[in-house]
């Protein structure tokens, strides 16, 4: 875990978890598995404190625990998942584009509360939803059941794993930590559950909100009382499927980009077709036949056979390799590569990166020691058609960057540096992991800001707050115009800008955010992939 | 080992490669040496590009700030115990600060976590100032723990009543004692504020017998 890393951890984990929490986390992350009694002492957290924390990191997916030797139970936090919490609204809004705003609701009820089961789950929405209809309508359970199984046939939710109860647990004194697993077939696996209701609505009056309360504490004791159908089976969501989703289509928005509409439907057509039949991380997916790809092709598509042969071809030709040829027979088969096209896309951002940073001559001289692999000093003045000092300049800059590395061939056995040849290389594995350091480095810098932003202006904030409070309560009883411009005119004109600015910073910080970690996705899921194969 | 001492006289700013292969010509002018580490905030060469704005920026800006909100809200952040400051005030009382003991706000699972964290789940404390005066019977089948929980919640209303609190403790007392079964005989029998075997009434003198007078009576 570097630095870079930690820090952003310890920034997500505060904000949205406190600094309790935080501090265990960060200490967990840094030091790797741990039992109780050792995180109480190294952290000096009184021991509920810690206990607090672990049950809301646990119940959040972001620790794990394990039974060791003599009962001694260890806690261990995984990095790579707190950073996951920076990518929750992608999350939402690509389950809201999928499934509506049923399906948004589900997954962010599921994304806040770590793990809840399906009935938890329906309850909430619904009454989520029943409020933001109109009066005098419901929203049915029966719908968001619809919704959240379909969820689950497309793996979006998986189900966590089960509390494993030993045969023979009399005999024995249960263990200090349960055991849990999960089947494979299990996993998306929807109990059967008749879920009969509607959504309440939530009364917005004070009197309605304080009989409800008092009403409901006697009611609490019964509603335990009362079993819970679907008890013991929780659901998450599948962060997983999620990135193999962005993954699909960023690969189907670069094909457009590259070459035209037909041809990125017919990848995403392709796509469609090896979702389930190819796990997460395989590098090639299933051969498809060409006359399989024809039949799934969109309805509204009429291509001929013809044609869809002849654009195949050109993708499989094409030198970015997303598509490729595997065999002849069913009219040819294609795969798609996602090695390869993972690593076009890890390419593709880091010359835009160079283009950004550096101009669009140090981009040409990128593009040109990637595609040339290894050039002297001389040669890259010559191919680029830049003025050797210039070049000479343009090529130690991204050098001191770590953009680009000198490689070492020696012509005789003593190295001796009059007589090597230095080459410029490029080395995309390494300059991707070197960038996405940076990004890390990036977001952490970019929350700093915002969190010193807000805090500059907390007096401010809090005065702006109060003022729309008393503003809505004094129109709830009816005033008239002059009484609220009074009101608004607490906050001073220099206030209202200040605020203005404030806004728009933060806005603009908080989008970086989003921006940046586009760019860490594309990142590590390129990694990852090339991990994996090596 | 030989250059060491000629090295600085002779070929000074000699370097281990040929400075032709990478490409520095003889006599070329090479940048200042960097005496200083690089500023904090160099300028900017290139603008950078701007932001991605559309329905699909604005929503998702607009979810990643609700989500946030959220959060705070949940049961899940946990709030550090705020320090108790030097002296009670009175607007302590009306201020909610956070979990009084350290119980948990939520459910979690107990059967899916390990055994060690769980925590005694705080049971609903009713309010008890005005209840306790009249409870006077004898309580003896009271359980210890019922006595134990009460004792905790007059901890905890220890700041707010001090009057209140004596005669609860005087009832305590009471109830102990009535539940240990002491019966001090010598306190109560009589209701005096006398110890009883410290009062000799004299029934015993001069009851004991006169047989075998050899010594004189005086």
């Amino acid at each position: 875990m570097t630095q870079a890393e930690i820090k952003l951890c310890s920034l997500m984990l505060q904000e949205h978890f406190g600094e309790i929490v935080e501090k265990i986390g960060v200490h967990l992350i840094r030091t790797g598995s741990q039992p109780l009694r050792v995180i109480v002492h190294d952290t000096g957290t009184s021991l509920d404190q810690v206990k607090k924390a672990l049950c809301v990191l646990i119940q959040h997916n972001l620790v794990i625990y394990q039974v060791h030797k003599r009962g001694v139970v260890e806690y261990e936090a995984h990095c790579s998942r707190v950073l996951r919490m920076l990518r929750y609204p992608r999350y939402i809004y690509t389950t809201k584009a999928l499934y509506g705003d049923t399906g948004e609701l589900i997954v962010e009820e599921l994304l806040l509360n770590g793990k809840m089961t399906m009935s938890a789950v329906v309850k909430k929405v619904a009454d989520r939803l029943t409020e933001t209809v109109e009066d005098g309508k419901t929203m049915d359970y029966a719908e968001v059941s619809n919704t959240f199984m379909q969820l689950a046939d497309t793996r979006f939710v998986q189900r966590c794993p089960m509390v494993h109860a030993p045969e023979n647990s009399d005999t024995q004194p249960p263990p200090p930590a349960p055991n849990l697993v999960i089947n494979e077939k299990d996993m998306y696996l929807v109990p059967k559950l008749s879920l009969i209701g509607k959504g309440k609505r939530r009364r917005s009056s004070d009197e309605d909100a304080a009989g409800e309360p008092a009403a409901k504490r006697p009611k609490h004791p019964t509603d335990n009382k009362e079993p819970i159908p679907d008890d013991g089976i929780y659901w998450q969501a599948n962060l997983d499927r999620f990135h193999q989703h962005f993954r699909d289509q960023t690969i189907v928005s670069a094909v457009a980009n590259r070459m035209d509409q037909t041809s990125s439907e017919i990848v995403r057509a392709m796509l469609r077709m090896s979702e389930v039949t190819t796990s997460s991380d395989a590098p090639f997916t299933q051969p498809l036949s060409s006359n399989e790809i024809f039949r799934s092709l969109p309805v509204g598509y009429n291509i001929s056979k013809q044609v869809l042969d002849q654009y195949l071809t050109l993708l499989a030709d094409d030198p970015l390799e997303f598509v490729g040829k595997s065999g002849d027979s069913g009219g040819g088969m294609y795969v798609i590569n996602f090695c390869k096209a993972l690593a076009s896309l890890a390419t593709a951002t880091l010359e835009s990166v160079i283009q950004e940073r550096f101009g669009s001559r140090c981009a040409r001289i990128f593009r040109l020691v990637l595609q040339k692999k290894h050039l002297e000093q001389k040669q890259v003045e010559d191919f680029a058609m830049i003025p050797a000092k210039e070049a000479k300049d343009m090529l130690y800059k991204m050098l001191s960057e770590n953009f680009i590395s000198l490689q070492e061939i020696p012509k005789t056995p003593d190295h001796a540096p009059s007589r090597t040849f230095y080459l410029y290389t490029v080395n995309v594995l390494s300059a991707a992991r070197m960038l996405l350091h940076r990004c890390y480095k990036s977001v952490t810098n970019l929350i700093e800001r915002r969190q010193f932003e807000t805090k500059e202006n907390k007096r401010l904030l809090e005065k702006s707050q109060r003022v729309e409070a008393i503003i809505a309560s004094v129109q709830a009883t009816g005033a008239e115009e002059a009484q609220l411009q009074e009101i608004e005119e607490m906050i001073t004109a220099p206030e209202r800008q200040q605020l203005e600015t404030l806004k728009r910073n933060v806005n603009k910080l908080d989008a970086s955010e989003i921006q940046v970690d586009e760019t860490i996705f594309l990142l590590e899921s390129y990694i990852e992939s090339t991990m994996k194969r090596q | 080992m030989a250059n060491r001492g000629g090295g600085r006289g002779r070929g000074r700013g000699q370097l281990t490669f040929n400075m032709e292969a990478v490409g520095i010509g003889k006599g070329d002018a090479l940048p200042p040496p960097t005496l200083q580490p690089s500023p904090l905030f160099p300028p900017l060469e290139f603008r950078p590009v701007p932001l991605p704005s559309g329905e699909e920026g604005e929503y998702v800006l607009a979810l990643k700030q609700e989500l946030r909100g959220a959060m705070r809200q949940l049961p899940y952040f946990i709030r550090p115990a705020i320090p108790k400051k030097d002296v009670e005030r009175y607007s302590d009382k009306y201020q909610t600060s956070g979990p009084i003991d350290s119980a948990i706000d939520w459910n979690p699972d107990w059967r899916r976590l390990p055994r060690e964290l769980k925590i005694r789940v705080r049971k609903l404390q009713k309010e008890r100032t005005t209840i306790l005066l009249p409870k006077r019977p004898p309580k003896a089948t009271e359980d210890k723990e019922e006595t134990i929980q009460k004792l905790e919640t007059l901890e905890k209303k220890e700041e707010e009543v001090t009057s209140e609190e004596e005669e609860e403790k005087e009832e305590e007392e009471e109830k102990e004692e009535e539940e240990e079964e002491e019966y001090d005989e010598e306190e109560h029998e009589e209701e005096t504020d006398y110890i009883m075997s410290y009062f000799d009434n004299g029934e015993d003198f001069g009851g004991d017998s006169d047989d075998n007078m050899d010594e004189a009576i005086y």
